[in-house]
């Protein structure tokens, strides 16, 4: 994050001054603090990383036979794959209906709380508790609400005269469901995220625009959104990425079905990778991706307002 | 140096370091089964799941005994993906069900293990009990990695009394032949006209397999191979292709019989009586016969000339085990002969025994409808044996959406076709990761 | 958080009354005005807002305690039904829902110790230590926090191969451990602490083990705590890694088990909403008990810490 970048040197004058003190043993301070976390972040991150470059140019497979070095031909079979395109493009649609929901109803959740209204903690309670479910008990409820003939919606629409809706079948509605449920599920985090925001506001700021009289609308203008503005960025930040890396949900509701129109980028990987046994190939893609992630982040990190003004 | 040699040559020393002490001493703590049971896999969910509970239920009470923890999985591409990423972990089940029509991309791969054939025969199975087509898709490169449990044939199911109202009985009581397009086309009228209803059901819809069954099953019959030759291109008819395709438009016309029915939807129309007949996989049986409607079965018409049915067949597998236990292997190697033994049992569900003496026994003639559409494990043709084929692949489902679009209306049959071995070519193209 | 300081107006109260609100704001919230019909609306919006969500979670319940033949049945009304504990006895019968509870506090909680002693100890070694290549390990360290965990399945699960761990316990929570982002924020945390205590201490002649664990450590209680929090929900609800290292149905956590293991029966509603109000209920539960701390802990620590 780009906070560190300004962060580093400040410690780095405070830990430079005690170096004369004890030079021989100064020098090696805190190395063995890091080395059992330098280790696993070696095995299990750095490794796998070179690991997985390494396998996207040969044509390694799940089943036992040999492998081959391919050169780019993996990235090359990528560029012209449809599935990776249309899969790529299920995942920005899903992270474009999901992220908007996701935080703007999240700012409204937590504004219309931290109204005071009685009742905190049902509030709180309400919406952070799908939070906690783990995912096949969210897909599980939902799987069953969606249920075509039982279901809690078809049964509603069936009581107001509306026929039926395929909500996982049907193409047109699919990836919406898969939107709609991971709404329920995830927005508490981004409620909580808003609500301890709101709580930091100092109230003097309040205060002042009371002596000047401004009204509700005008306080919320002019001073919460404003002062929220770091915390809607790093909200947006985190769920873009969130939403972007959708497996979970959508692999188990639908596999990416109806007729792909679900399948998310990861899932093709997976797919690639393990149902198909090409790991080089699945490789390549997931470096694919990762390339567009690492651009993404980087276009979001330059709105980032800074926080040492 | 072959990848795993490469891996395992650096990092061997950090995963010896790394995986015993706390946790290996409590491996799997909760474990349901004893230290002896057997893990077996399969895909049986609902009637079929609970005829496999039973079965499993026999073999494990008497001086034998075995001790069996079974685990079902989803049916489909999530099994297949589980079996094979269990395989290539090295801590397989020792007994899993493995569609035969997937073998081509298990077998050569090393995710198997082959069966041990004196072993087997010493517990009583044997080549010879095995109809020869079936036998035959069960080797690879001269071993047998699979040992078929049943075939379960795409049928053709339809209401005894209807069928006798619009005379397409014979004198035994059996379906007419139907030896031709258009004798299927008019038995298909008569039938619709007995019913006042729907002549011959077909659900398809956004089914991932349903056209391509039917598909496969009629092309074979016109006498054709649809080849998929490793590294090469499709060797597919094309006029063929275009005229079971064609077919298929004609027969699913959308005023005689519905084009645009989905599985379940077919099936519920069967059960209400909405319908005559209906083709769909022989595993429906038990659920068609519950409506109360007088079923009668056949083995899939012969509409182009060469007997031949699609089908596919459950078989047990052994799949690689990193360190395997030959004493548990022995024993799964006798599980497998005993539930072959028993699988008359099995063959109330609808399929056929692959075990020969239990369909020779006068018990399984007595079955009606079953043993009416017997025959068909001798006509069976499988997927083109290809890593990328079988049941619950991505090439069944794209075969099947291609169809899709011509019954709907969408496409001509011709260019239906066409795309049906664009797509295999396509398919055939990648590189293949199991040799 | 700390406030930006630049947009406060100059005329401020001294700090030490900024906490304390002023008389007429503790009857009418900041946010709102004075009139009665600005609650109003606000506490239906709010109502209608809990109520969608909260009706999943009461379907669900009222869906359990049906029997599975009622309802099949069509036209069937859930809160008309009888109820029945039919569908809970089944899900023990089974006897999963234990074995996978068992094993996802088991990963859970290991991958939360683990990650908290090499987190907190790796944090405290960047935030005072003064070896070489320190600043280039904690650039590479705060780089990785970018890479998305799950964009590296392919190459984790053939590291797992080679180190013949597939179907293991140490294969769900090895990788798991690897928390750059838990280094990063508790990091920050120990370099706002002043360092005279610790000094003093040396000069006592404690070693840095000792300083750390006497000193630094009980000062940071409520981070470490709302870290180990966030690390043991993000566990506990890990689906995607180990749904791909384990097969082993005895090894499977409890998102994966119920993702993946079938009955033979097929699908029974009543009984997968019973099974889906048991797996909720843990960490639910958890929550009702440690609500503040818990949303304290999402708090900070979704935030990175500031």
């Amino acid at each position: 994050m780009s906070t560190t970048a300004s962060k580093v040197p400040v410690t780095e004058e405070a830990g430079g001054s005690t170096v004369p003190a004890a030079p021989a043993r100064r020098r090696r301070t805190g190395l063995f603090f890091v080395l059992p976390f330098t280790v696993v972040f070696a095995l299990f991150m750095v490794w796998p990383i070179v690991q997985g470059i390494w396998m996207s140019f040969t044509d390694q497979s799940l089943s036992l036979r040999g492998t081959e070095f391919v050169g780019f031909d993996n990235y090359a079979e990528a560029f012209g794959d449809p599935d990776v395109w249309s899969s790529l493009g299920n995942t920005v649609f899903f992270t474009v209906i999901s992220v908007v929901p996701l935080v703007l109803l999240a700012l409204c959740m937590a504004l219309l709380v931290h109204t005071g209204l009685a009742g905190q903690w049902v509030w709180r309670l309400a919406f952070f508790a799908p939070y906690l479910l783990p995912v096949s008990v969210v897909t599980m409820i939902w799987q069953w609400l969606y249920q075509p003939d039982l279901g809690m919606f078809n049964q509603a629409l069936d009581k107001v005269g509306i026929a039926p809706v395929g909500w996982l079948s049907d193409e047109a509605f699919a990836m919406w469901s898969m939107a709609a449920l991971t709404v329920w599920w995830t927005i508490g985090f981004n409620f909580l995220l808003y609500l301890a925001a709101l709580q930091s506001v100092p109230d003097t700021l309040y205060e002042a625009a009371a002596l000047d009289g401004a009204g509700a609308w005008r306080r919320l203008f002019s001073i919460t959104l404003p002062q929220l503005s770091r915390t809607t960025v790093l909200v947006v930040m985190l769920q873009v990425l969130a939403s972007l890396k959708v497996f979970d949900q959508i692999y188990i509701m639908t596999k990416g079905g109806p007729n792909g129109s679900t399948r998310p980028i990861l899932e093709y990987i997976y797919d690639v990778g393990f149902t198909g046994y090409r790991l080089g190939y699945a490789s390549a893609i997931s470096y694919l991706f990762f390339a567009i992630i690492v651009i993404v982040s980087i276009a979001q990190l330059r709105f980032m307002p800074r926080k040492e003004g | 140096m072959g990848r795993r040699g490469f891996l395992r040559f650096g990092l061997a020393g950090a995963g010896a370091a790394l995986a015993p002490g706390l946790l290996s001493a409590c491996a799997s703590p909760a474990a349901s089964g004893g230290a002896n049971s057997l893990r077996v896999w399969d895909l049986f969910s609902g009637a079929d799941g609970v005829l496999m509970e039973e079965m499993i239920a026999e073999v494990t009470r008497g001086p034998d005994a075995f001790e069996i923890d079974r685990t079902i999985l989803e049916w489909g591409s999530a099994y297949y993906t589980k079996l094979a990423m269990a395989a290539a972990g090295g801590r397989a089940p020792e007994v899993a069900v493995l569609h035969l029509s997937r073998l081509a991309g298990y077998a050569p791969g090393g995710l198997l293990e082959p069966f041990d054939l004196e072993l087997l025969a010493e517990f009583g199975v044997r080549e010879g009990d095995f109809a020869p087509a079936i036998w035959q898709r069960a080797q690879w490169d001269g071993e047998v990695y699979a040992i078929p449990l049943d075939t379960h044939p795409f049928v053709y199911f339809y209401d005894l009394d209807i069928a006798e109202r619009a005379g397409l009985l014979d004198s035994d009581g059996a379906l007419v032949e139907m030896g031709s397009p258009e004798a299927m086309l008019a038995a298909s009228a008569a039938f619709a006209e007995a019913q006042g209803g729907i002549g011959v059901l077909f659900g398809h819809v956004t089914d991932p397999a349903q056209n391509w069954r039917l598909f496969n099953g009629l092309y074979a019959q016109t006498g054709n191979t649809f080849s998929l030759p490793d590294g090469g291109e499709p060797e597919v008819d094309i006029d063929a292709a275009t005229e079971v395709v064609s077919f298929m438009q004609s027969l699913f016309d959308g005023s005689t019989n519905p084009n645009n029915l989905d599985y379940d939807g077919a099936v519920a129309a069967f059960t209400d009586g909405r319908g005559a007949s209906i083709m769909v996989g022989e595993w429906e049986m038990p659920g068609l016969r519950e409506s109360g409607r007088p079923l009668g079965a056949a083995p899939f018409p012969n509409v182009f000339g060469k007997p031949a049915v699609n089908a596919d067949s459950h078989s047990y597998v052994l799949p690689r085990q990193e360190n395997p236990d030959p004493e548990r292997r022995r024993q799964a190697h006798r599980y497998v002969a005993e539930m072959l033994k028993r699988s008359l049992a099995w063959a109330s569900a609808g399929h056929i025994p692959a075990y020969q003496p239990v369909v020779d026994d006068p018990e399984y003639a007595e079955l009606d409808p079953q043993s009416s559409y017997a025959e068909a494990g001798e006509i069976a043709v499988l997927d083109p044996p290809t890593w990328f084929t079988g049941s619950g692949s991505n090439f069944q489902i794209r075969m099947s959406s291609v169809i899709q679009s011509a019954l709907l209306g969408d496409t001509s049959a011709a260019s239906a076709a066409q795309q049906m071995i664009d797509e295999s070519a396509t398919l055939l193209d990648q590189p293949n990761p199991v040799v | 958080m700390s406030a930006p300081t630049t947009t406060r107006p100059r005329s401020l109260p001294p700090a030490g009354l900024r906490r304390r609100r002023p008389q007429e704001a503790a009857g009418a919230p900041l946010l709102l005005g004075h009139g009665r019909l600005p609650r109003v609306l606000a506490g239906g919006a709010l109502g209608i807002f809990a109520l969608l969500w909260v009706l999943p979670f009461v379907w669900t319940l009222i869906t359990s305690f049906q029997s599975e033949r009622d309802i099949s049945s069509p036209g069937f009304n859930p809160i008309k039904g009888a109820l029945t504990l039919d569908a809970y006895r089944q899900v023990f019968d089974r006897g999963t829902l234990p074995i996978w509870a068992f094993n996802s506090i088991l990963t859970a909680g290991l991958v939360t110790l683990i990650t908290i002693v090499l987190s907190t100890l790796a944090a405290y070694g960047f935030s005072r230590g003064t070896f070489r290549g320190r600043r280039a390990l904690l650039a590479v360290t705060v780089a990785s926090i970018m890479v998305p965990p799950q964009l590296l399945m392919v190459p984790l699960f053939q590291e797992m191969l080679a180190f013949n761990l597939v179907d293991t316990y140490w294969a769900i929570i090895l990788p798991q451990v690897v928390a750059p982002m838990m280094v990063f924020i508790l990091k920050r945390f120990f370099d706002a602490i002043p360092r005279e205590l610790e000094e003093a201490a040396r000069i006592d002649g404690a070693s840095d083990l000792r300083v750390f664990w006497s000193i630094v450590l009980p000062l940071s209680r409520p981070i470490v705590s709302a870290v180990s929090v966030f690390v043991f929900i993000g566990a506990w609800n890990n689906f995607m890694w180990p749904f791909i290292i384990t097969s082993d149905p005895d090894l499977m956590t409890l998102p994966v088990g119920l993702a993946t293991v079938e009955d033979a029966y097929g699908v029974a509603y009543a009984q997968s909403m019973a099974a889906a109000v048991l797996a909720a209920a843990p960490l639910i539960i958890v929550f009702l008990f440690f609500q503040r701390r818990i949303v304290k802990s999402v708090a900070t620590t979704g935030l990175g810490g500031s």
